[in-house]
């Protein structure tokens, strides 16, 4: 299985340990994994704001580099999400552009989706071990279907006792450009994910969305926890190794 | 009414520290949204409902024209009379008119959301009648002069000592303090009115085409008696509301009682048809059914069409983050959270409601819940996207978003923008790997955790090298 | 140009397409929707949803009970011996249960209504009644306490089986069907249930077998 991988423009900027965590996962899963040099960003910031030109410019530039993988592999439900549900209402006309748009699209998957339903994973790298609470980031829960899927490969690890917190389907308020737009209530929703986080008992929180993680663990932060950890469904599942080589 | 949307991120500030409000808020989880869970839960299928229930509006939408005639025609045959109204004005007017041929001096109303998009009962009380709220959540709103903050529950961000104080003030007893007694000191108050008014003024749920008959639903009764013991009764309601026949009406009363609040069934189902007839001891003597437009006809055909599937349920704000933690009001019109969201702009314009579309993460709770399968999230970014086209975005946004698609589609500026962006964001980091101060508003209320300090395509080339 | 022209002129221009829908076909077939499983007794069902409701239920075997079934609950609840009841109702053996009866129009001052039903829905533990000049819709709803008469062979399963019966015994609908399902409720304080808010504070139903 030849699988591109498209890291996010915000794993690349703020957690490039996520990236290589899902290339260890990959790799682990047999599968051939190739790095599209120049991608950058899938569009959705613009397109949430209401622009299709330049969304429909990156769809394009996206399309041509994962042009000759089988599959697109994404560490991210609301970019999966962009790609898989999104492009093809941006190109919805019979023409040679919008067909391969399209067939793009239906090859993009999110990554626990992708392990489970796809590679079939059976056993994963990591050796996480602890309590753990997951949280379901919206758009891979309601765009994509995201639910089972990382609790499935959670459920793998040995050592990890899953303790499902409250609300766990609610938002934890990040959505994008809605963090600084409306920074008062995004806060507020990320302060009542943290109570459900620490309701729960566990010590660490997990999702598949970095917005929402950073959201989450900045509030944490703020309000004195510096002790719950904050990762991604990736790290916990790659184990230590797929940690950023250190430089 | 008046629409105050623009004032959306101060009034939402207001909402987020004000603590009665905030404690009110806390019982939507419990008494919609669980108590909507369970009531679903009693149907086999709840899809397969939802999805005949969208079939009906759907059919109806794509021939709004014939199914109004047909409505029209048989309720005209049935001794209604129908009036149509293209805006809130001529709503109001038509209504007043009515008041005036009929001598009306006291009208009760039964909750009507429309009548409060027409700033109905201030055109009346020009006009010199006096208007009296029946459904205890708007009587008390009257008291208050407050408009509603949600569409099923009015009142829903008051607490009952707001409700002890108000009795006190405007009715002169003793002041109660338990919900069974100032529901009690209501029904005694507000009885003598159903008896001596004129005019009794409501919505209608539904229009039903075949039989040419409104269909209201509520649970106090107040809508029985509104539409029973006055001799004239008036339902006002939009154009998008008939439905074809008694068992398409029967289809959805299975879906809006259990979406909106968690009932199987609303106490009373009332479907009324024609004036009464000479030999009935009660019932109007006069029926008068008025169709508001106001917006509603420029949605067909376009890609909003959807949202005129709504059946007013209200459970789309019940199950947004954003309304769970901000109420009603600060919507700034009739109709809030989500559905308020998208047609709040298509009412009353773009420019004068546009913090509403973008107060929302898309996170899809609402349509999970929405009866009648009304995609909200597309139809959020579809009014955004008619702000972008109609140059309504505000310009920071625009210039922000234009530079970061220039170097999207750039790879080599790109990763040197970025990987400047990282270094930077890495060292203000310091020890800590966080920020707690950045420009802009992040950093008000959370820190921002700080990047590595390289980027994941700087770091993978480098490691591929070696 | 009428606001009546301008809406349908508006619409018919939203529209794609020039088909003329079946409008008198589409009601001329009712189509209904999922219907709920049937169920087996439809009486202990109807029963079961009632009383989930607040409704309270008496079940007497023979229509002569009636009375003082109804004389009996009047007692129990210290709620006097007048009531209204529709006009058929007079011929019953009222006296006998020292119950004084009339069959006037509905006051604010009348403190119980006898009525009948058209039918009731099994489904949902609700009342169907239809107003008219021996119906009157009134005595059901000013005063505090409704008592409906059911005949337990007119529970039907769901609304559209009441709809269907309508239809075959009355061909059209009256000024008001109402639907009544337990005593008039608002939660619009702090979102909790009371009983008794505009309509009636109590329903029974006195179920004739």
């Amino acid at each position: 299985m030849r699988v591109g991988l498209f890291v996010t423009c915000l794993v690349d900027l703020m957690r490039p340990s996520i990236g290589f965590a899902t290339l260890r996962l990959l790799a682990h899963a047999g599968c051939d994994v190739i790095v599209p040099e120049h991608q950058t960003c899938c569009g959705q910031p613009g397109y949430n704001a209401g622009d299709h030109t330049a969304a429909r410019e990156l769809a394009i530039k996206l399309t041509l580099e994962f042009a000759d993988c089988d599959y697109v592999v994404v560490p991210s439900g609301s970019c999966a999400g962009m790609i898989r549900v999104h492009y093809p209402t941006l190109f919805p006309d019979d023409s040679e552009p919008a067909c391969r748009v399209r067939a793009l699209a239906a090859r993009t998957y999110e990554l626990t989706d992708f392990l489970v339903n796809i590679a079939k994973l059976q056993d994963v790298p990591g050796s996480f071990s602890g309590n753990l609470t997951y949280h379901d980031s919206c758009s891979g829960l309601r765009e994509l279907r995201v639910k089972q899927q990382p609790r499935t490969l959670l459920a793998q690890l040995p050592n990890v006792t899953l303790k499902e917190m409250a609300q766990c389907e609610t938002c934890c308020g990040f959505g994008g450009a809605f963090s600084v737009k409306f920074d008062e209530i995004s806060s507020r929703m990320a302060d009542n994910k943290a109570r459900h986080i620490h309701a729960s008992g566990a010590n660490t929180v997990v999702a598949g969305d970095l917005g929402c993680l950073l959201n989450i663990e900045g509030r944490l932060r703020r309000i004195g926890d510096q002790a719950t950890r904050v990762l991604h469904i990736a790290e916990v599942l790659a184990g230590e190794e797929g940690h950023v080589p250190c430089k | 009414m008046q629409v105050s949307s623009l004032k959306f991120q101060r009034n939402a500030g207001k909402s987020l520290k004000n603590k009665i409000l905030q404690g009110a808020l806390k019982n939507i989880e419990p008494r919609f949204v669980g108590a909507r869970r369970e009531a679903i839960s009693h149907l086999e299928d709840f899809e397969a409902v939802r999805s005949r229930a969208t079939a009906i509006r759907d059919q109806v939408l794509a021939n709004l024209d014939q199914w109004l005639i047909r409505f029209e025609q048989e309720a005209q045959r049935r001794g209604a009379i129908v009036h149509w109204a293209e805006t809130a004005a001529e709503a109001n007017r038509i209504i007043c008119d009515l008041a005036r041929q009929y001598n009306v001096k006291k009208a009760v109303k039964s909750k009507s959301m429309v009548s409060e998009e027409c700033g109905l009962n201030d055109a009346l009380e020009a006009a010199g009648v006096q208007v009296i709220e029946t459904d205890l959540g708007e009587y008390i709103l009257q008291l208050a002069h407050e408009p509603p903050s949600h569409i099923v529950a009015p009142v829903l961000h008051k607490t009952r000592d707001e409700v002890s104080d108000l009795f006190e003030l405007h009715h002169h007893l003793p002041r109660k303090t338990g919900i069974a007694e100032l529901c009690q000191e209501a029904r005694e108050i507000l009885r003598p009115h159903f008896i001596s008014a004129d005019m009794g003024i409501s919505g209608a749920n539904f229009l039903i085409a075949e039989t040419g008959s409104a269909l209201i639903v509520t649970n106090e009764g107040n809508g029985r008696l509104s539409t029973t013991l006055p001799r004239v009764h008036v339902a006002l309601t939009g154009i998008e509301k008939v439905v074809p026949t008694l068992e398409d009406a029967t289809t959805l009363i299975r879906l809006l009682p259990r979406s909106a609040t968690g009932q199987d069934i609303t106490n009373y189902v009332s479907v009324l048809t024609g004036a009464k007839a000479a030999d009935e001891s009660d019932g109007p003597e006069h029926f008068h059914i008025v169709l508001l437009d106001n917006g509603r006809s420029k949605m067909l055909g376009t890609k909003l069409q959807a949202m005129l599937r709504c059946i007013r349920c209200g459970a789309c704000m019940n199950h947004c983050p954003v309304y769970q933690n901000v109420g009603g009001h600060a919507y700034g019109w009739v109709y809030p959270g989500p559905m308020g969201s998208v047609l709040t702009p298509s009412f009353a314009g773009l420019a004068a409601t546009l913090p509403l579309p973008n107060a929302s993460t898309l996170c899809g709770a609402c349509a999970v819940v929405c009866p009648v399968s009304i995609p909200l999230p597309d139809l959020l970014r579809e009014v955004r996207h008619q702000q972008h086209q109609a140059n309504l975005r505000p310009w920071l946004e625009r210039k922000v978003l234009a530079v970061w698609a220039w170097l999207a589609l750039r790879p080599i500026w790109y990763a040197r923008y970025t990987g400047l962006m990282s270094r930077v964001l890495a060292w203000l980091g310091g020890a800590k790997g966080r920020l707690t101060w950045l420009p802009g508003v992040w950093t008000r209320e959370r820190d921002l955790p700080a990047p590595a300090g390289q980027t994941f395509r700087d770091l993978y080339r480098k490691r591929d090298k070696s | 140009m009428s606001a009546r022209e301008n809406i349908l002129q508006r619409i018919r221009s939203a529209q794609a397409h020039a088909v003329v829908p079946e409008v008198e076909r589409i009601i001329a077939n009712p189509v209904r929707g999922p219907q709920p499983a049937p169920v087996a007794n439809l009486v202990s069902r109807f029963i079961e949803q009632a009383q989930a409701l607040s409704s309270q239920v008496l079940r007497v075997d023979a229509r002569n009970e009636i009375p003082h079934t109804i004389a009996h609950y009047l007692a129990e609840n210290n709620l006097g011996n007048h009531a209204l009841c529709w006009p058929d109702f007079l011929e019953w053996d009222w006296i006998a249960a020292r119950i004084v009866v009339a069959a006037q129009p509905a006051s604010a001052d009348d403190a119980v209504g006898i009525t009948g039903a058209f039918c009731a829905i099994a489904e949902t533990g609700t009342l169907m009644l239809l107003s008219g000049a021996h119906t009157p819709a009134a005595t059901s709803l000013l005063p505090e306490t409704h008592i409906a008469v059911l005949d337990s062979a007119r529970i039907v399963a769901t609304m559209e089986d009441a709809w269907d019966l309508l239809r075959r015994e009355r061909g059209s609908l009256p000024r008001a069907v109402n639907f009544i399902s337990g005593p008039s409720r608002t939660a619009d304080i702090e979102q909790t249930v009371t009983l008794g808010a505009h309509g009636p504070a109590r329903v029974l139903i006195v179920l004739v077998s």
